[in-house]
């Protein structure tokens, strides 16, 4: 045993399907030498102690709530370091998708005449609400790129996660590309580093980590007309992870 | 004996470092550290004034950085003057003296300093700049007899953030050596020039016959510089310039800091304005 | 040096050998309906006369991923990982042959990288002639590469019922040792050799408007042509191109350690030059900022920059590129479009000086 005093983490969760955080009790269990390096001090989803004095903060999922807000601002008091970890933390997630509806729409679609009770709102990434350090995209979030992220905040520096395109990696694999088989793919505007895995698996890319800096969507948009897509599919197409992103650049515009 | 540390890269890799101690580190500015550099006895640097090396920390990565002593006191050490930028350098910044980091070069070709013997230099710096041109200067001041008139302008974004201040009065004090400096912002104390470089031009009186210019800046302040300086006189082979570009091999391998033909970190970084001035992207 | 006869049907059992004698072979073999490069464990799977593969055999000299050394961060120790087999590279074809042309010599010049310099000295080189064109974006014949450089090791050339077999080097000659079925050639397989050779040429077509030997030229007067804007307008900037192109070389090299923070490994990866962060500086600034500028900068080193800096070209005419690109963007298009405008240029009337009355 070390009586070196470790760097404690703690977990927590927003909106979300807590995915990602059952990755890092996968990743944990392929790399147990992490339990060595840090210490955990609040984690719902493998232990019942909630400890409060922490150092980096892991937050899973997305601000739809007022009250979310407050819990995210105590957060970003007490931790140094806040990782945004996943799609829904990262980008708002697949809860996003509602934000092109009127909300008022979404709520008694969802809770009928219990609408009332609930106070949710636009779906947001967490680094709408607090400032985020870094970030561990993917839905689910990558294990090697979980352990790879606290290796570097260990060295006290950001971990480095690509942010080039899909298809690079996808290449590299020597994958038939998406477009040859007659399916639509947004490896060339998403941010890379999952291994490729849907295009591997013979699934475009949905866009769960994200859009490379500077996307060059509307030349995407074109290779998905020339493969016979409608503008609607198109939309749809890009609806599912990068709502809350695409609806930024819009407001840019 | 001693082996010139360039020597190490031609046997097992050209990519493996020599590790080096940090033997002082003077706080400058709010984002600025000068670092004096051990190499392990029986090595030498042997660089020339604007040469850099890649410094190295195991696990966080490799970083260019050009050297600021001048050759004439490297006594087994160098100095570099950093700016927290960077993954390597945040870290670098974090060392403390007696750290251990590694070191591969010199790499690229320096200032052709024979050719500036018996000529007025005009040296211009911006921001960190001064940092390469300080290896040439002090390489000149400590051979003052051979050169003719030294002017040295130099231009930073507040008083808080000029760079070797100290080395900036000693060098005033050289015979006939006139220094210059301006602020783009100017703080409380502060009553010398506030306005971008190239408003201490017009308090210059100089013959451009016989001399040559030296420019070492950040990319925006080249085109201004350049144009009082042609303006002036001065022949396009008579600029000098030194060109930041990424790098990560340092060794005309990785292709990061390519301009056309040329690989800035084999080639350059030091140009001078007649090499470059056709190729698009240079500047 | 010398030419063999093998026939077709003994390449099975001259691959067998190979490997029972401590080779590592690898051709092409179909994946997917498409063709890579990977190590043939059964010679069933080698298919020596296949259209193109995703990645260049490149892939095995300078490998997408490379350890170029380990350190301890604590002792400061480091050593070179440079771990090398002895590998025979099956049906090379011919414009990838130039590119490696083209490798040798970056990585020999200046600083020798004994990485590169490790795998390829452990590397056999077996190309193939191309007989017929291998896909609709391919244009050796306009780029020259449709014959074999001489950094060959063994050259196959299909016969029909045999193979000729080039000896290029005395690696080459050690790859035949011992193996039976090969003969010398006698004056009709020579003539049979001349005639394959003699009736591919037609097969192929020159698809660049212009000689090989202009675009240097041409595209240093077409550093400002309004071209790049438009190709900028459509590039993904997915840098597929630069993945698949035999000649690209550059790298990334990032560091890795372990979570005690003590031991670790600096790595290099392929990069490109048309993602957005290649040519960014400390300070922030891009020196290739634009999607426009980073595809000039891409076609300036293939046409341009490469052979100025190391007198080859930096194109071979694979037509990799132009088959993965989703936009249409092909050597071919660009260079042929640059050379068109500069015709239409010239087609405006310029003030001509008059020649002297007799």
């Amino acid at each position: 045993m070390t009586t070196q005093t470790l760097p404690r983490i703690a977990f927590f969760e927003f909106t979300s399907c807590e995915g990602c955080q059952l990755t890092v009790v996968d990743t944990l269990q392929a790399h147990p030498e992490l339990l060595n390096v840090v210490e955990i001090v609040q984690f719902r989803e493998a232990m019942s102690e909630r400890g409060e004095d922490y150092q980096i903060a892991f937050v899973e999922g997305s601000c739809t709530r007022p009250h979310d807000e407050t819990r995210l601002k105590e957060i970003r008091q007490q931790a140094k370091i806040v990782v945004a970890l996943g799609a829904c933390a990262h980008l708002g997630g697949i809860n996003a998708i509602r934000n092109r509806q009127p909300l008022e729409e979404v709520r008694q679609y969802v809770y009928g005449d219990k609408a009332d009770w609930f106070d949710t709102y636009v779906a947001r990434p967490i680094e709408a609400v607090i400032t985020v350090d870094a970030v561990i995209p993917g839905c689910p979030i990558d294990r090697n790129e979980f352990a790879m992220a606290v290796s570097h905040l260990l060295q006290g520096r950001m971990p480095n996660i690509p942010d080039y395109p899909l298809c690079i990696e996808c290449k590299l694999m020597e994958n038939v590309c998406m477009f040859q088989r007659g399916k639509a793919c947004l490896g060339p505007i998403t941010r890379s580093g999952c291994g490729a895995i849907c295009p591997a698996y013979g699934d475009g890319c949905e866009g769960c980590r994200g859009l490379i800096p500077k996307p060059n969507i509307e030349s995407l948009k074109q290779v998905l007309r020339e493969h016979g897509m409608s503008e609607e599919e198109i939309d749809a197409k890009m609806t599912m992870f990068l709502t809350y992103q695409k609806m930024r650049l819009e407001e840019k515009r | 004996m001693t082996t010139l540390l360039n020597e190490t890269l031609r046997q097992e890799s050209i990519y493996i470092p020599t590790p080096a101690r940090i033997a002082t580190i003077n706080p400058m500015t709010a984002t600025e550290k000068l670092f004096r550099v051990a190499l392990p006895s029986g090595f030498s640097l042997a660089h020339r004034p604007g040469q850099f090396v890649e410094v190295s920390i195991f696990g966080v990565g490799e970083a260019p950085i050009s050297i600021c002593s001048s050759p004439s006191h490297s006594n087994g050490s160098f100095e570099l003057c950093v700016r927290s930028a960077g993954k390597l350098t945040n870290a670098l910044h974090r060392l403390s003296p007696g750290g251990t980091i590694a070191i591969r070069g010199p790499f690229g070709r320096g200032f052709p300093i024979e050719r500036f013997r018996g000529k007025d230099i005009i040296f211009v710096a911006g921001g960190l700049g001064i940092a390469p041109l300080r290896s040439l200067i002090e390489e000149v001041i400590a051979d003052r007899g051979k050169y003719g008139r030294v002017y040295i302008l130099y231009g930073s974004r507040s008083p808080n953030d000029i760079l070797f201040s100290e080395d900036l009065k000693l060098w005033a004090n050289a015979p006939r050596t006139e220094v210059h400096l301006t602020v783009d912002r100017t703080a409380p104390g502060w009553d010398g020039n506030i306005g971008v470089i190239t408003t201490l031009f017009p308090k210059l009186r100089f013959h451009s016959r016989n001399m040559v210019a030296v420019v070492v800046g950040p990319p925006v302040m080249y085109r201004f510089v350049l144009m009082e300086l042609l303006a002036r006189g001065l022949a396009d082979g008579n600029i000098w310039l030194s060109f930041e570009r990424q790098m990560k091999c340092a060794v005309g391998k990785c292709g990061h800091c390519q301009m056309h033909h040329i690989y800035t970190c084999q080639d350059g970084p030091a140009f001078s304005y007649a090499q470059i001035k056709n190729l698009e992207e240079a500047l | 040096m010398s030419l063999r006869i093998m026939p077709k049907g003994a390449l099975k059992a001259w691959v067998t050998r190979l490997q029972s004698r401590q080779f590592k072979v690898v051709g092409p073999k179909s994946l997917h309906g498409q063709y890579i490069f990977d190590e043939i464990t059964d010679p069933n799977d080698l298919v020596l006369d296949y259209p193109t593969s995703v990645l260049p055999p490149k892939k095995f000299l300078l490998p997408p991923r490379e350890t170029l050394f380990r350190f301890n961060a604590r002792t400061m120790e480091s050593h070179a990982e440079i771990t090398v087999e002895p590998l025979i590279i099956f049906g090379v074809h011919t414009c990838d042959m130039h590119a490696i042309a083209l490798l040798d010599k970056v990585h020999n010049t200046g600083y020798a990288d004994q990485h590169y310099k490790a795998h390829r000295a452990a590397t056999y080189l077996v190309s193939i002639e191309c007989l017929k064109p291998c896909m609709e974006g391919s244009f050796c014949k306009s780029m020259g590469t449709l014959t074999v450089p001489e950094a060959f090791d063994l050259h196959l050339t299909d016969l029909g019922s045999d193979y000729a077999v080039d000896v290029g080097s005395e690696k080459g000659e050690e790859l035949l040792e011992g193996f039976s079925s090969v003969w010398e050639p006698t004056e009709s397989d020579y003539e049979r050799v001349n005639n394959v050779m003699a009736a591919k040429w037609p097969h192929f077509s020159y698809r660049l408007e212009c000689d090989v030997t202009e675009l240097p030229d041409l595209l240093s007067i077409s550093q400002k042509s309004p071209l790049w804007d438009e190709l900028g307008e459509r590039c993904l900037a997915c840098g597929m191109c630069t993945k698949v192109c035999p000649t690209c070389y550059c790298f990334d090299v990032t560091d890795e350690i372990d979570l005690n923070l003590e031991k670790g490994e600096r790595v290099r990866t392929w990069d490109s030059c048309q993602i957005e962060k290649f040519a960014v500086v400390a300070g922030g600034h891009n020196f290739r900022s634009s999607r426009a500028l980073r595809q000039r900068h891409r076609f300036m080193r293939k046409g341009k920059y490469q052979y100025e800096a190391f007198g080859l070209m930096g194109c071979v005419g694979c037509g990799r590129c132009a088959a993965a690109c989703l936009v249409h963007i092909t050597p071919v298009d660009t260079f042929n479009e640059l050379y068109r405008m500069r015709q239409s240029a010239k087609a405006v009337p310029q003030p001509q000086i008059k020649e002297p009355q007799p």
